[in-house]
């Protein structure tokens, strides 16, 4: 391998790099850690700069080519497949953590009153959630080990795929409102604790309050 | 093993203790606490110790067998060491819950007793290339509160110290195989010559110091912590004029490291000198205790404490 | 040890064949003798203070999550690293995630005996040391109450075997993208009286096992691994009989030597990246060509369509 081939990538990391200082103006993100005031490399991967908006500090992180061996951690979203549901709470599959898909699955577990943020002792398991559902929910603080617990008590987050009693494979029902979805083919109605999706690629120009100020200035000009 | 839970500033607080070279119950970094040892407690054993260090508790007892010597050491007996974890000392010991503990205790003690310089196997050589002693060292932990490495290897040599081997009459050579003939008067019987095996001593890694024979609540400060092997020396050992007895350095036998963490090298260094030093004193101490108690024995009939005590 | 009936055990008490041979009743002396010629070169013509060098890689299983192979001449070692999984018959709570190793003979590795199938003490013992070697180095706090399974199996075996497994390991978890604070090398040494042969073979080692008689001499072997970039010291595992100076001076030697290994490894690493990164693009490549395929297809059939 020559070295241009090297010098194309980017700049590479490996364990234990020091990457830079640790101040307000750097800060370390995934892939990296901190040690006596300096950011160093975990993964062996690229090295990424990029500029947080709020801080307008600089993350550093290391992106590795494969799938980091991580774990869905507190605080993080994951998508799962729900499994069981019985009257006190959810069983799930965890598939992916954020953006990374998982080689093994980890089991979830959604109680009863994690479910919804609004009308907690109300709420019926049966009534948000069936088998095969895909979800999204949030990483609750560890108690049980092997279990994930999670909760699903934000708009964003609930069923994002899922199809109906007695409708064919494949066909996933459209949400209708944030407690029900109907199957496009059956018409067929049930309830589900939705999650309100935001697409990447959603048409910005729809959205004038997440414009970026860039564009923001075009216009007024 | 779940430690008791110290808040940080309790730590901190045995962290300079330590830096200051004056730990918490008033010991200083090379200081053991106190033990109790007693020889030839098990009746039935070849040769046995109790040794109770603050709250760890170990009987080891030595059984010796007869066995054919390995082809590349036709000259040399064996020995072997199994440690068994009670589930007596704590409930996680129940099932296989010790297996690992166990485990790495026997395996240090044999790499310890590796090298002829520690403890020379030619000793149990009966006939050479025949037969040979072989000596089951069985470890019994009966109460486990920390340090069990040096707990395990004190009470290792004062049982080795107390085993006696029948005398050998006869080998007969019929027809290829071996006659043994063994004297049936118990006291007919010979001593081993133990003054060069190792002690084991653990040294605690809290800061940049290591103590030796850490407290429970020091442990828990503690992330890694190194076990150093050092042979003994003769000398302690003798009743006789020892003047004649070469003065034998202490020697590294083994050293090993346990626990998650690392260490520099340079506190590394400084761990292995304090180990020896450590050792040192300890060694004497043994051998002190061991002849004092076999005269002991010899003089009047000694009272035996068993676990009465 | 129990049998195990699984297998054909072969006669329990077969000897291997070359203990007839004339190197076999060779005396502790000639056997020392051997090993260093004339022009005090070892007899693979090394120097004393010279390591064999070492060769590398990684992606060597592609079942596995990370692997790696590595090779000092004649001793040969892979390793392979998986996901994190549920640490089985576990009941407690742990803050920190577990690294589960287990360390192998093939039973053909080894010039003096046959290995048997089961692990015994030997096998044991080097995936203790092993596990005691990377925890340092792996950033556990990030899976807690699960394990990385590390495999290491030694097809091969001519002296500083630990060391081996422990530079395999520590690749095979970066490739399997295993968070860690450092990269980790190992080296071995043995000690013969006043020799100290770095990095030595199966023959060396068996010499610095077997304890002169009646002399006082130091003899042993000694592997130390180390975290590089932190300087520290993960393992230290010394056998034999030596005194304190001697010891010092060989981690000194040992310290140097795993300082040598650092440029190779991270070589790899980083050829390990490049590699990956390449046959991503490739794959993101064939996929968009493919996708440009079926659209075209798409709009061709459209075009028919339309037109019928």
């Amino acid at each position: 391998m020559t070295p241009e081939k090297v010098k194309e990538v980017g700049k590479i990391c490996i364990p234990g790099m020091r990457l830079s200082l640790l101040n307000k103006e750097y800060i370390s993100g995934p892939g990296t850690y901190e040690l006596k005031g300096y950011i160093y490399a975990t993964l062996a991967g690229v090295l990424k700069m990029e500029e947080d908006d709020k801080t307008k500090a600089t993350i550093i992180s290391v992106e590795s080519p494969r799938t980091p061996s991580v774990l869905p951690k507190t605080g993080d979203v994951v998508t799962a497949k729900v499994t069981v549901v019985n009257s006190r709470l959810v069983q799930c599959i965890i598939l992916c953590v954020g953006p990374s898909v998982l080689v093994r699955p980890y089991k979830g577990i959604l109680k009863k009153e994690d479910i919804k943020s609004t009308d907690k002792d109300r709420i019926d398991p049966y009534k948000c959630f069936r088998p095969g559902d895909v979800i999204l929910a949030r990483v609750l603080p560890m108690t049980e080990i092997h279990w994930y617990h999670l909760s699903t008590a934000e708009n964003e987050l609930g069923v994002v795929i899922a199809t109906a009693a007695g409708s064919p494979q494949g066909v996933s029902m459209v949400p209708i409102s944030w407690s029900e979805m109907q199957c496009p083919k059956t018409l067929v109605k049930e309830p589900r604790k939705v999650a309100r999706v935001i697409p990447e690629n959603i048409n910005q120009e729809l959205f004038p309050v997440h414009n970026n100020p860039e564009e923001k200035e075009k216009e007024t000009k | 093993m779940a430690g008791p839970l110290l808040s940080s500033t309790e730590k901190i607080f045995i962290l300079h203790g330590v830096q200051n070279d004056y730990r918490s119950d008033g010991r200083s970094n090379i200081d053991y606490r106190p033990m109790e040892l007693e020889t030839d407690v098990v009746s039935h054993a070849s040769g046995s110790a109790r040794l109770r260090l603050a709250n760890t508790d170990i009987l080891v007892g030595v059984k010796t067998e007869i066995d054919v010597p390995k082809p590349d050491n036709p000259g040399k007996g064996k020995i072997e060491f199994f440690v068994d974890c009670s589930a007596n000392a704590t409930p996680e010991f129940e099932g296989r819950g010790g297996e690992q503990l166990a485990n790495s205790i026997s395996n240090m003690m044999q790499r310890a007793y590796h090298t002829s310089q520690a403890f020379n196997l030619k000793q149990l050589c009966i006939f050479e290339g025949k037969q040979c002693w072989k000596l089951y060292v069985d470890i019994l932990i009966l109460e486990c509160g920390g340090n069990l490495c040096d707990a395990v290897s004190l009470a290792v040599k004062a049982a080795l110290f107390n085993t006696r081997l029948p005398f050998v009459k006869a080998a007969l050579m019929d027809g290829g195989n071996v006659d043994l003939q063994l004297s049936d008067d118990p006291y007919d019987s010979k001593q081993l010559d133990i003054g060069c095996a190792p002690l084991l001593v653990t040294l605690c890694k809290i800061g940049d110091k290591c103590v030796v024979d850490p407290s429970a609540e020091e442990e828990s400060c503690s992330v890694i912590s190194l076990v150093v092997g050092v042979t003994g020396n003769p000398k302690f050992y003798c009743t006789e004029d020892t003047t004649n007895i070469l003065n034998v350095e202490c020697k590294c036998s083994t050293i090993g490291m346990n626990g998650p963490g690392s260490v520099a090298p340079k506190t590394l260094k400084d761990a292995i000198n304090q180990g020896i030093i450590a050792a040192k004193c300890l060694d004497e101490a043994l051998g002190k205790a061991l002849l004092r108690e076999r005269q002991e024995t010899i003089v009047m009939k000694k009272h035996s404490y068993g676990f009465l005590k | 040890m129990p049998l195990d009936f699984r297998r054909f055990n072969g006669p329990e008490d077969s000897v291997s064949y070359t203990r007839f041979t004339q190197d076999f009743l060779k005396s502790y002396d000639e056997l020392h003798n051997e090993l260093i010629n004339k022009s005090n070169l070892r007899k693979d013509g090394r120097a004393l203070d010279e390591a064999r060098s070492m060769f590398a890689r990684t992606d060597m299983i592609s079942q596995a999550k990370g692997s790696a192979y590595v090779e000092l001449k004649k001793t040969k070692v892979v390793c392979s690293v998986f996901d994190p999984r549920e640490i089985p018959h576990q009941n407690e709570f742990s803050q920190l995630g577990q690294i589960f190793c287990e360390v192998k003979f093939a039973p053909f590795s080894c010039s003096r005996q046959r290995r048997p199938a089961a692990p015994d003490a030997e096998d044991k013992s080097l995936s203790v040391a092993l596990r005691q070697a990377l925890e340092p180095a792996v950033c556990r706090h990030l899976f807690p109450n699960y394990q990385i399974d590390v495999f290491v199996y030694i097809i091969e075996h001519d002296g500083a075997c630990l060391a081996a497994a422990i530079n395999a390991a520590g690749l095979a978890l970066a490739d399997a993208a295993v968070p860690m604070y450092d990269i980790i090398t190992a080296s071995s040494i043995a000690i013969i009286g006043d020799k100290m042969f770095v990095d030595p073979t199966e023959e060396e080692e068996h010499v610095a096992m077997i304890s002169p008689d009646s002399e006082n001499v130091n003899h042993g072997i000694i592997t130390m691994s180390m975290l590089s970039e932190l300087k520290q010291v993960s393992d230290f595992i010394q056998i034999g009989s030596m005194d304190t100076d001697c010891v010092i001076k060989a981690m000194d030697i040992l310290e140097k030597e795993c300082a040598k290994l650092i440029p190779n490894i991270q070589q790899v690493l980083v050829m390990n990246v490049v590699q990956n990164i390449e046959q991503q693009k490739k794959l993101e490549e064939e996929a968009k060509e493919r996708e440009a395929a079926l659209n075209a297809k798409l709009e061709e059939w459209k075009t028919l369509l339309n037109a019928g």
